[in-house]
């Protein structure tokens, strides 16, 4: 009996479903570096294969890194704060950090982590936009999704960016200096409350459960696997050079070798190891066959539908939808990446 | 005594040996172990001599719950400590949104992969962490290290929580552990907050855990033997789930033992505390360790064993090289630099860089090694062969071996 750490835990279902039915406020701090100089856009075009030239200031936009194999490094959000100023969004900094120093060559650009200056909140769920926009004082009606503006929240001078990680169509990062933290939270919590909401604080409910419904990856998901297995080569810009676009026409021609499935697993209280805590995954097998598949990238728990949930890294089109799957022994049925 | 070298031995043997230009090491008679295989070797090498060094500390300190919360006191002030100063909390993969204390299971996490303490992560949560392991080479040195080595990532929890927005305390407690018999180790590190229980000292940080029946225990047929940096399946590299990655050149062989790390400072601690005086503790260090060392080889198949292992050859009789040899191979296993000065049937003499045995910066460690090497050439060569400290340059340790009579021995 190995009772699952999801389904019973009622703090874990709470912060989960306030998100889902109303609000959730978390804090968020990813990394930042900042970019700037007269050739930022061509060298950031080069450095990530979706397009920025094209990026308007004032928003924002996701893509995947890749090396020269065109296997992805990294997934970031690059925001566009002036003509020649860009944040970029990630957790491993210091990696893209030497990324771009070894690829920097002739480009005219200069860059700095600036972590240390801002702090972030994501506001997340149905009731995000009245949350925001009561505390900001202001309509955010005309704020697109993955657009940015600066605003005052109760005299707090502060960044607000439409988007987020957790798949709601209604979800805003607020950017503020660390000494104004406090002063934000006490303004959150209560709102938040009002509004049948609460603070998320558990890593597993931000990082995890909510992005996997919403078939969002983590970076230790991606990692060793190029968009197109990712099923993420929808808007790469093919009519520019990036770093990675050999390699990845290459696949383009040949095609993946390995795609993303999702899963369920109907017993709640099972022993399956996903990569999404190290290792190399649980591998996978075809009912009443001997070869392995694919191997778990993640297995989380949707509290919307009540079920063990996660993707496999398989073999290409070895898994097919409704396919019953045995897993470390346990009955599996692969399924569609989403489960809202 | 002549200085002269045998034909074996040009003074540049042993160069390439190193990892920095092949990663593997090499005995004077050219028998090659890979890197792995050396780090395996040097592992279980230095926790024998860990296992001998804590049964010093148990003469000098024989209550075992006042031994052992002595010693849990000095791990966590000094792993704080060393958390707060030289804590690399991005080199572990914790991220900036990580709050409170959880995130320290990433530093444990790592550092026993490292450590060639192959497991699994379990759990990985804010209020609660789970971490099996199906080895740990330091299983023989005795419970209360298993008891001091949670405090390691109690400290270092603590001091990385301090550098980041406040979260919940985490109470880490070694629930299982191969050194109590257990078939695994296993950290389990919980909330107080979310999963409250009654307070504890430190050296009480065996559990039970309050989520005892969360925990996912991995049946004899799935375990491993092998860290992640060695095993196909993981590529060939470590990961966290924040997709910390590094490969077997992050070995921590050379830089973590259960003697350097914790029982040397828990009998400095003794010293300090007033149990013993220095020249004392060192006494009893010193006939624990000379022991241990001639119990290495007290029966034969020991000796013809590591004879095999060097690849020493049948015309090489009982004499100081074969102690030398396998002396070279912990060396080379340690990174640890040293020069060839005499190597021959009627002495050998290296000059060890000490540094090099000063393993997590403990100024003792080499001398621990000496009187551990000085029991041994005893069973593996015989009586009449004695190994010792001599006319050391600054730095070095340039130790002898040869025959010595001496009335007082």
């Amino acid at each position: 009996m190995y009772k699952n750490i999801f389904k019973y835990d009622d703090m874990k279902r709470s912060e989960h479903m306030a998100v889902r039915t109303a609000v959730g406020w978390y804090f968020w701090t990813h990394q930042i570096l900042e970019i700037k100089g007269p050739d930022v856009t061509a060298f950031l075009d080069y450095m990530f294969p979706n397009d920025i030239s094209s990026l308007a200031v004032g928003r924002d936009r996701y893509t995947t890194m890749l090396n020269e194999e065109g296997e992805i490094i990294d997934d970031v959000v690059v925001m566009r704060m002036e003509e020649n100023r860009y944040w970029v969004s990630t957790l491993f900094a210091t990696k893209t950090d030497d990324w771009w120093y070894f690829h920097q060559g002739d480009y005219d650009v200069e860059w700095g982590e600036i972590t240390d200056e801002w702090e972030m909140y994501a506001v997340q769920g149905p009731k995000s936009r009245e949350l925001v926009e009561g505390l900001a004082k202001e309509s955010l009606a005309d704020l697109k999704f993955f657009a940015h503006r600066d605003a005052k929240i109760d005299g707090i001078p502060c960044m607000i960016n439409r988007g987020g990680f957790s798949g709601e169509k209604w979800g805003y990062e607020i950017y503020v200096h660390p000494e104004d933290c406090d002063a934000l939270e006490a303004l959150l919590k209560p709102s938040a409350e009002k509004l049948g909401g609460r603070q998320v604080t558990e890593f597993q409910v931000m990082a995890w459960t909510l992005p996997t419904e919403a078939n969002f990856y983590y970076m230790r998901d991606l990692a060793h696997t190029n968009p197109f297995e990712a099923g993420l080569e929808k808007n790469i810009q093919w009519d520019k050079d990036f770093i990675g676009k050999e390699a990845l026409l290459k696949i383009k021609e040949e095609g993946p070798r390995r795609e993303f499935v999702g899963f369920e697993v109907p017993e709640a209280d099972v022993y399956i190891r996903a990569k999404q805590y190290g290792g190399p995954g649980e591998p996978v097998y075809i009912d009443g066959e001997e070869e392995e598949v694919g191997r778990v990238s993640k297995m989380v728990y949707s509290y919307v539908k009540e079920v063990n949930n996660g993707y496999i890294l398989a073999k290409k089109d070895t898994l097919h939808i409704g396919d019953r799957i045995k897993i470390h022994g346990y009955d599996a049925v692969v399924t569609e990446k989403k489960w809202l | 005594m002549s200085k002269k070298i045998d034909e074996r031995i040009p003074q540049s043997s042993g160069d390439g040996a190193y990892f920095k230009a092949y990663n593997g090491i090499q005995s004077p008679w050219n028998r090659i172990y890979s890197y792995q295989d050396a780090l395996h070797y040097a592992s279980r090498f230095e926790s024998v001599l860990s296992a001998a060094a804590t049964q010093a500390l148990r003469i000098i300190v024989p209550d075992y719950k006042e031994r052992a919360q002595m010693m849990c006191e000095e791990a966590i002030e000094r792993l704080y400590m060393t958390g707060k100063y030289y804590g690399d909390d991005d080199g572990f993969g914790i991220h900036p949104f990580m709050c409170g204390q959880y995130a320290g299971a990433l530093i444990g996490d790592k550092g026993d992969d490292a450590l060639l303490m192959c497991g699994r992560c379990q759990d990985f949560g804010t209020y609660r962490a789970e971490k099996e392991l199906d080895v740990c080479d330091w299983d023989i040195c005795g419970s209360e290290l298993c008891r001091t080595t949670t405090m390691s990532l109690q400290g270092q929890a603590k001091a990385s929580a301090e550098r980041r927005r406040k979260g919940p305390d985490i109470d880490y407690m070694m629930v299982e552990a191969k050194g109590c018999g257990d078939r695994h180790c296993r950290i389990i590190a919980e909330s107080r907050e979310k999963y409250p229980a009654p307070p504890h000292e430190l050296w009480e940080s065996f559990g039970p855990a309050v989520t005892d029946d969360m925990k996912k225990v991995t049946a004899e047929e799935d375990c491993v033997s092998e860290s992640m940096m060695f095993r196909e399946e993981c590529n060939y590299r470590f990961a966290n789930g924040t997709n910390n990655e590094t490969d077997s050149s992050n070995q921590m062989i050379n830089m973590s033992t259960g003697a350097s790390l914790y029982i040397l400072p828990a009998i400095a601690e003794t010293v300090k505390r007033g149990y013993v005086t220095r020249e004392h503790a060192d006494h009893i260090l010193k006939c624990v360790l000379e022991a241990a060392g001639k119990a290495m080889f007290g029966e034969r198949y020991a000796i013809k064993a590591c004879r095999d292992w060097l690849g020493v050859p049948d015309s090489i009789g009982e004499d100081g090289r074969i102690m030398g040899g396998l002396i070279e191979m912990l060396l080379q296993s340690l990174v640890c630099a040293y020069e060839v000065e005499a190597f021959n049937k009627d002495e050998v003499i290296y000059v060890i860089d000490r540094s090099g045995l000063e393993i997590t910066a403990t100024k003792d460690m080499p001398e621990t090694h000496l009187w551990m090497w000085g029991g041994m050439v005893k069973t593996l060569v015989n009586a009449q062969w004695s190994l010792w400290e001599e006319d050391s340059p600054a730095g070095k340790m340039r130790i002898k071996i040869a025959k010595r009579i001496d009335k007082f021995m």
